[in-house]
């Protein structure tokens, strides 16, 4: 495929209601995405106030570079994986000044609050869905999170 | 008190708010709706007439006169069509209440990211949304909305002024008529989320005055000059810092710089 037909290509794309293109023949394969890369994605160390609502003091927000899934160095068969159901901003706490839900070596029930993943104004609250043992916590409080990122490992109770 | 029957005239749905609770008083709207101890279906909707400890974003408080305006939540747990992208009921919860107070009323309405609806730069509506998963699958979703309707007097400190259609309008409006608009737009909302997410950030875009604009993002005490260069294909806000820095925010307080 020459430079031209890349050219035009692109432009389809950019004027088109498609957000990627993938394209493979023998010869090349062609990629092209809409998505803003190496876009900074701005968070927090915890959630901004919002309107309506008497002003709170929080830590100093940081401007991070979207990292990289920070992927368990090895998930043994026995150990449970929690992922996150949702892209957003992971928080190990309620609050600035409050205790996180849990650390590791934390026994948790069946419906024990592990943490909130925020995108958006949706507070999406993440429950253990087994009885164990907080083995390692995979994410980092106020950082991005991915949809399907793991977060949590858990050991059963047997 | 709500008049269900003249509410009950008007509601078109087939499942939002066919299974409805009408509560004198009770703290949050959204933490009855999504409590254990009640397993609702897909759809409820828990109305009160006064919301004691109501909230927004982290326990900050939404103060609502009793009885005079729209404090409730409706009740998802058929999440998956609406997966993963599920923070986007905010776009159709938000659209619902401008799309309803204009066809009611004919107020001019604009949509503040990510989900306030502004009539004439007054805050009119609030939205919170909670979800609980279970594990990796979230397993219900409250979708709470307050509007303001008949108060005429907010006293207390606001980053946005608020407002009321009543204040608006100058003249007290049906709150039965407007929750059967409100409940008849969202479910019609978030049918349409299901199927094309992008008409939703599309519709939501083309109500939102400050796209292109110059604005100014609070996170806590820091903030970001830039323009408002787009809503991207998740609903979060692409701005364009003075030296083209390309920055995403997934939430954040935003003012529009003249």
């Amino acid at each position: 495929m020459d430079l031209n037909a890349i050219k035009k290509l692109v432009k389809i794309i950019e004027e088109s209601a498609v957000n990627s293109f993938k394209y493979e023949d023998n010869e090349c394969s062609i990629y092209i995405s809409k998505q803003a890369k190496g876009a900074t994605i701005v968070q927090s160390a915890y959630p901004a106030p919002a309107p309506m609502a008497a002003p709170q003091s929080a830590p100093e927000a940081q401007a991070v570079k979207a990292a990289a899934a920070e992927k368990p160095a090895e998930s043994a068969s026995n150990l449970h994986e929690i992922k996150s159901p949702i892209v957003g901003t992971f928080y190990r706490a309620p609050a600035p000044d409050a205790d996180s839900y849990v650390k590791v070596g934390d026994k948790v029930e069946a419906g024990s609050v592990l943490c909130i993943v925020e995108a958006m104004k949706l507070m999406n609250e993440i429950e253990s869905d087994m009885a164990g043992t907080v083995v390692k916590i995979l994410a980092e409080n106020g950082k991005p999170v991915e949809y399907g990122q793991p977060l949590f490992l858990i050991k059963p109770d047997n | 008190m709500l008049e269900l029957e003249i509410f009950d005239l008007k509601l078109e749905t087939e499942w939002i708010g066919r299974n409805f609770l009408l509560l004198e008083e009770t703290e949050s709207t959204n933490s009855f709706i999504l409590s254990d101890k009640n397993d609702f279906p897909n759809g409820t909707v828990v109305f009160a007439e006064n919301q004691t400890a109501g909230r927004g974003r982290l326990n900050r408080t939404w103060v609502s006169a009793p009885e005079q305006n729209l404090t409730f939540s409706v009740l998802l747990t058929e999440i998956s069509p609406l997966m993963p992208d599920l923070h986007l009921v905010n776009f159709a919860a938000s659209i619902a209440v401008a799309n309803s107070i204009s066809n009611l009323y004919q107020l001019p309405t604009d949509l503040k990211w990510p989900n306030d609806v502004l009539v004439r730069n007054r805050k009119i509506s609030g939205i919170l949304v909670e979800s609980v998963s279970s594990g990796s699958q979230v397993r219900k979703l409250a979708l709470g909305i307050g509007v303001n309707v008949n108060q005429t007097i907010f006293n207390g400190d606001y980053l946005i002024q608020p407002t009321s259609v009543k204040n608006e309008l100058r003249e007290s409006a049906s709150r039965e008529k407007f929750l059967a608009e409100l409940l008849n737009n969202l479910e019609q909302g978030l049918l349409e989320l299901a199927a094309d997410k992008q008409a939703v950030i599309d519709e939501w875009k083309s109500k939102c005055s400050a796209l292109h604009d110059k604005i100014t993002i609070k996170i806590d005490s820091k903030e970001y000059d830039g323009i408002l260069d787009d809503i991207d294909e998740h609903g979060f806000l692409i701005l364009r810092t003075p030296d083209e820095e390309i920055k995403k925010f997934t939430f954040g307080d935003i003012q529009v710089r003249g």
